[in-house]
């Protein structure tokens, strides 16, 4: 690593002194180094490292606020355990805060203050992203997103081909060719988004939820440009660069002038855009914002579709993707979709807000330069699902499901994992083949 | 008054500025603004931040850990139990009026004295854990073997004196070196923890998560 210059210092310097309100002082203040959040973290249960401690990760950020922002601190920085911000202090920053932190929050609901430990290895990131430092593998996923408008860098013509041919094999499975998977509609009652793995690897789960818009008689389009969920800008910690890939869809969803954005299953991308969005833009949307959870519970509820789940009689277990359920909301929501459309459903333990991340959030499965430490942590996860017996994980996210593959893979688990989509088609009872098509 | 009495005025003077000035600062920089669209009550989630998510139950740093939670929450107590004990015992120094030793008062100061011994008991117990447990010897800084040092000695100096109920100069000298510390090192999250609770309401209020709802398959 090169000596960082006195303009990277300020740099990563103002993104602690920035004070739009009281959060950031209190959580830099409020660690009491009980070492009592250390149980509750996946790295540290699994390499029982004291650097794996999330407090280690908050006194990174929280040592170079004393030392450049409290006076006790800059006088006395031995005492209060004030850190230069020089070369040392930003490589156990990179190695800590990208490399062992999935910032998945679980943490923060155990911590005995309540200090928002991912919200500070957050600011870690920004103040690294600020000088540059962050992992080439995760801004090289950034940079796919911004230059091609998806974080897979997948060409339009391959992603409307794909499409084209999940159409064909939906109107097949009809016998209907009014199905359809819509691309570039305006007027629109839903924007739909999806992850570029979808496109990329699993095609099956975009079909499955064009089979779901077709039960339900949804007037629905993709873009064929900007229909990417995710939003890696959220974890490489350059806002500049999460403001532009929020930008492409929420310019998108004006363009074609359609009603709701629904975001596909993806825990990050549903926080980035949902939650994190309207700040990134400095606007409040003028669409409705909900996750395609939320969205086929709401068919369920008004009747829209039809669920046989005698169709999903294996046993079932919901991993809870931690951006949505801890840090979204939704617990009950996937919940009730689920057991709609799954006879079966086993709980993992713990689950819901206790939930362990699946290991890959945080931008941790497009950092290859962790893989090895981001498999090991995962000991924690296959334990779980081994637990419960289940055959069938289902989570709707799908960097989860990537992960949760690889989990099996490694573990050995033989276990099939799904969407929540993909389980809801599976359960569907397409009473009517002349539905309500209007596009 | 003595000396040492108007020392330690005047270290809970220079307290109460410095943590008033943190509150104020805190006050002004106000609640997050969030733009993103609200999906749950805010109001509900900070009270549950603050009461329901502090139960040992819903905490691993609790119900993994219960000796050294039950330590912390007896410490707790004790310091602000001392405090307040610290509180009367200047106002009749200033306002020269005797606390009567009758039956009633005696067995208040025996529980009070016993509290603050056992509370400084844990405190040490605290101490020594930061000490010898390798992993939270790496994660410590001086500041905080000199928070918990202080506020231990402070605990049986409290003792002590409700013992003898005498209050000398080694009673105020301790408080006013606890009320120089408190605003510099960490034991200012007295004040931060409060915020921290109401942020993570906040946060999680937001969204929907808490209050919590019951995870029904
Ligand atoms: S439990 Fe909370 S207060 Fe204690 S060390 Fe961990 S982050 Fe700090
Ligand atoms: S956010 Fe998750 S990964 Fe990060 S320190 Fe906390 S528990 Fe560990």
């Amino acid at each position: 690593m090169t000596n960082i210059t006195k303009e990277q210092r300020n740099k990563a310097l103002a993104i602690i002194s920035q004070t739009s309100d009281s959060k950031l002082e209190t959580h830099l203040n409020a660690c009491v180094r009980c070492g009592l959040c250390a149980d509750s973290c996946m790295y540290y249960l699994t390499m029982k490292e004291a650097k794996f401690i999330p407090a280690r990760k908050v006194d990174l950020v929280s040592s170079i606020y004393r030392r450049y922002k409290t006076w006790q601190g800059a006088m006395f920085p031995k005492l209060f355990h004030a850190r230069e911000l020089d070369d040392k202090t930003c490589e156990e920053m990179v190695d800590s805060l990208f490399g062992a932190c999935t910032m998945c929050g679980r943490c923060v609901k155990h911590c005995s203050i309540g200090v928002d430990i991912p919200f500070l290895v957050k600011k870690g990131r920004e103040m690294l992203a600020a000088m540059d430092m962050v992992p080439k593998t995760l801004q090289a996923t950034v940079d796919a997103a911004i230059n091609t408008g998806n974080n897979m860098g997948i060409p339009t013509d391959e992603f409307v081909d794909t499409i084209q041919w999940m159409e064909e094999e939906l109107q097949d499975e009809m016998e209907d060719p009014n199905a359809g998977l819509f691309l570039d509609k305006t007027d629109k009652n839903v924007f739909y988004t999806v992850n570029p793995r979808e496109p990329k690897f699993f095609p099956l789960s975009i079909s499955a939820m064009g089979k779901i818009f077709y039960a339900a008689g949804e007037d629905w389009t993709l873009s064929s440009k900007y229909y990417d969920v995710t939003n890696y800008g959220y974890f490489n910690g350059n806002n500049t660069e999460a403001t532009q890939i929020a930008r492409n869809l929420y310019d998108e969803i004006h363009k074609l002038n359609c009603k709701r954005l629904i975001l596909g299953e993806c825990g990050h991308g549903s926080r980035a855009m949902r939650w994190e969005g309207p700040n990134y833009l400095k606007t409040k949307y003028d669409f409705d914002t909900l996750t395609v959870v939320e969205l086929i519970g709401e068919y369920i509820r008004n009747g829209r579709i039809k669920l046989d789940k005698n169709l999903n009689d294996k046993v079932v277990t919901i991993h809870d993707p931690c951006n949505l359920v801890r840090n979204g909301g939704l617990l009950n929501e996937i919940r009730f979709v689920v057991n709609a459309a799954a006879a079966n459903v086993v709980e993992m333990t713990p689950h819901g807000t206790d939930n362990f991340c699946c290991g890959g959030g945080g931008g941790a499965l497009a950092m290859s330069e962790y893989n090895e430490r981001r498999l090991k942590i995962d000991k924690i996860k296959a334990d779980q699902i081994t637990a419960t017996e289940a055959q069938v994980v289902v989570t709707p996210c799908h960097n989860c499901v990537d992960q949760l593959t690889q989990i099996n893979h490694t573990y050995k688990l033989g276990i099939i994992i799904k969407t929540v989509a993909e389980l809801v088609a599976d359960a569907l009872i397409i009473e009517n083949a002349e539905l309500k098509i209007k596009n | 008054m003595s000396w040492y009495i108007w020392t330690s005025l005047a270290a809970l003077l220079f307290c109460v500025v410095l943590l008033g000035k943190y509150f104020v600062r805190l006050l002004k920089k106000g609640p997050p603004k969030d733009l993103s669209q609200k999906s749950g009550n805010i109001a509900q989630a900070v009270c549950y931040s603050c009461i329901g998510a502090m139960s040992p139950m819903q905490k691993e740093s609790a119900y993994l850990h219960l000796p050294t939670y039950s330590a912390g929450i007896i410490f707790h107590i004790g310091n602000f139990l001392a405090i307040l004990v610290y509180v009367i015992i200047a106002l009749s120094a200033i306002f020269s009026f005797r606390i009567p030793i009758e039956s009633v008062t005696n067995l208040v100061i025996i529980i009070l004295a016993a509290i603050t011994f056992v509370a400084s008991v844990c405190g040490l117990s605290l101490f020594i854990k930061r000490i010898v447990k390798k992993e939270l010897r790496e994660l410590s800084c001086t500041d905080d073997y000199i928070s918990n040092l202080l506020c231990t000695v402070m605990l049986f100096v409290t003792t002590y004196s409700l013992w003898m109920f005498q209050f000398g100069a080694v009673y105020y000298i301790t408080m006013a070196l606890l009320f120089v510390w408190m605003p510099i090192g960490k034991i200012k999250h007295v004040l931060y923890f409060f915020f921290a609770r109401y942020h993570l309401g906040f946060f999680y209020g937001w969204r929907g998560t808490w209050p919590p709802k019951k995870a029904t398959v």
